[in-house]
């Protein structure tokens, strides 16, 4: 029974096992990679770093400003995740509770920014009214573009929001609270472990977003969040290519969602029906 | 109640002010100059369909299309069976399960372009570290170039796969575990195996969450440039130019490679063929899928 058990499992694990393997196998390499200097990683062929160089962190913090780029993704990514929170939550609370008119067209709005996609063209018009309300050649022109994008949370937020029964708000009207009130003391709370998740989702996708960044600091390189300033060390001006630093920048970039990622991995594991991205 | 439907309005504005600016209004920006000559400067001059007569003329647009399916194409068939693989094992009670869920969703975290850069410096065929490792082991007498012409599609699409099963898995692991556990104990005392207990209850019992999962993989991946254009920017030679690259090009031409120009009444037009594609390979997705259900 045993023997024959193990024999059917073994299939299973071997694949279980390779598949890993693949998986783990880039990260492993710009970990590892991070820690060697631009000649071995180049020619070396080594698994593990000749001489640990831990230089190479400190040289893409200050040298290749990793700081300056850490900044700039952490004010957008926070700003973003705060500003969806907020507007998803308050529309899908008012969609989920009141009956108004113009609810319908609201919600087809919604889908309509879903569902539509014609990629790079809608950057443009979008940049255009950035450059008529000044702030083309400012982060809040990206943050404000994401802020917009906010159709998928909305959503989110609506699933949610109908496991938290209407007799609620009505105990809480006659406790004395308003619509308001209700808001902001009695659904709020109840909705946070849910907003978390939501949020996560919100942080990570701004946290990497490319083409906006990208078409934002064109002009303005001390504008230049992580992804975008990683990708264009790749084409230094002039210079050789530093592998090593840009594979020290590369984990530097997922090192705050790593360390989310490990602390929030069973809400991650448990609740992903929302999550887009593939 | 009045004052909750005041309420409601001042709740729903900022997020209807946003969605109209940024996300309505761009999208008939766009489709009005579709029609017209415009580079981005001096007056727009309407040219009626004139930009549609060019862009069914435009073999490298042709060419990217054709790209985007292979790309597409590829990415699908070997993410969606590995990703449902790999979902029904992770759905039993197996030792280490946790552990190997974490591991397959940990590369969806990295974003696009970082992913690329890793994969750069992987791949690249002169001192990438593949080739390195191939070279060592005697598997290669020479480095291959992963990133030229004939290759330059298979890698990308490896990289797609590695960064999208995990995503999926966790997709299908959600849809699995809205099947009852009794439907498998009954077929478990009828005595069917695995596979055939995979193929004749899990796959059609899965039906309407694979449905929607197939579909949101085939608009996802027909969409996705990110990690192309900072791959290769369409190189070598056009041969991994997908269609929203080429379309991103001509309303912002890359630095690096310089060789596309800025066209906006153009590209606006070749952005309204794109979605209709994508429009169309949805629909007849759901036509396709709708006449399968009728046949069981």
């Amino acid at each position: 029974m045993t023997i024959r058990k193990i024999l059917i499992r073994m299939p299973v694990w071997i694949l279980l096992m390779i598949t890993a393997g693949l998986m783990l196998f880039p990260i492993v390499i710009a970990m590892l990679g991070s820690f060697k200097t631009n000649l071995e990683l180049t020619t070396g062929a080594t698994v593990f770093p000749l001489k640990w160089q831990f230089q190479n962190y400190l040289d893409a913090w200050n040298k290749a400003d990793f700081s300056g780029f850490t900044f700039n993704s952490l004010y957008v990514a926070v700003f973003v995740t705060v500003g969806t929170l907020l507007v998803a939550a308050m529309a899908a609370y008012a969609v989920d509770r009141v009956a108004f008119r113009g609810k319908k067209l609201f919600i087809f709005l919604q889908s309509f920014t879903l569902f539509i996609s014609i990629g790079a063209v809608v950057l443009k018009p979008q940049f255009n009214l950035m450059v008529s309300i000044g702030l083309q050649k400012s982060l809040w022109g990206v943050i404000i573009i994401l802020i917009s994008a906010h159709a998928t949370a909305f959503f989110m937020i609506i699933g949610f929001f109908r496991g938290i029964p209407k007799d609620l708000d009505e105990a809480a009207l006659i406790d004395g609270c308003n619509f308001y009130s209700t808001f902001w003391r009695i659904i709020l709370p109840l909705l946070r472990p849910a907003l978390a998740v939501v949020a996560l989702f919100t942080f990570r996708n701004a946290w990497n977003e490319y083409i906006l960044p990208l078409v934002f600091s064109l002009s303005r390189p001390d504008l230049q969040t992580l992804p975008v300033g990683l990708a264009n060390l790749r084409y230094g001006a002039g210079a050789a290519v530093e592998n090593q630093l840009m594979l020290a920048g590369a984990c530097l970039s997922i090192l705050p969602l790593l360390i989310v990622y490990i602390f929030a991995n069973r809400s991650f594991m448990q609740v992903t029906m929302g999550s887009v991205k593939g | 109640m009045q004052r909750n439907r005041i309420g409601a309005y001042f709740f729903s504005f900022p997020s209807f002010f946003l969605t109209m600016a940024l996300g309505v209004y761009p999208v008939f920006w766009a489709l009005r100059y579709m029609f017209y000559d415009y580079q981005g400067y001096g007056t727009p001059k309407f040219i009626g369909l004139e930009n549609f007569a060019r862009v069914a003329r435009d073999t490298e647009f042709w060419q990217s299309v054709a790209n985007t399916f292979i790309y597409a194409g590829g990415k699908l068939i070997i993410t969606l069976p590995l990703s449902l693989i790999l979902a029904v094992i992770l759905n039993r009670k197996l030792r280490g399960r946790h552990a190997f869920r974490a591991i397959f969703f940990l590369p969806t975290i990295f974003s696009a372009s970082v992913m690329s850069i890793v994969f750069y410096i992987v791949f690249n065929s002169y001192n990438g570290i593949i080739n390195q490792y191939l070279l060592k082991l005697n598997i290669v007498s020479g480095p291959v170039d992963w990133l030229g012409a004939s290759n330059a599609m298979l890698t990308i699409i490896i990289i797609a796969v590695w960064g999208a099963v995990g995503n999926y898995m966790l997709l299908f692991i959600a849809g699995l575990q809205s099947i009852p556990e009794d439907v498998y104990e009954a077929a478990s005392l009828d005595g069917v195996n695995s596979a055939q207990r995979l193929w004749y209850i899990t796959i059609p019992m899965l039906g309407p969450v694979l449905q929607m999962i197939i579909m949101l993989a085939i608009t996802t991946s027909l969409k996705g440039y990110e990690s192309i254009m900072v791959l290769t920017e369409g190189g070598p030679f056009g041969k991994t130019e997908v269609m929203y690259l080429y379309l991103y090009k001509l309303f912002f031409p890359l630095t690096t490679t310089g060789t596309s120009v800025q066209n906006i009444g153009y590209g606006s037009a070749v952005g309204f063929t794109t979605a209709v594609i994508v429009g169309l390979v949805t629909w007849l997705y759901f036509w396709m899928s709708k006449k399968l259900n009728n046949v069981y």
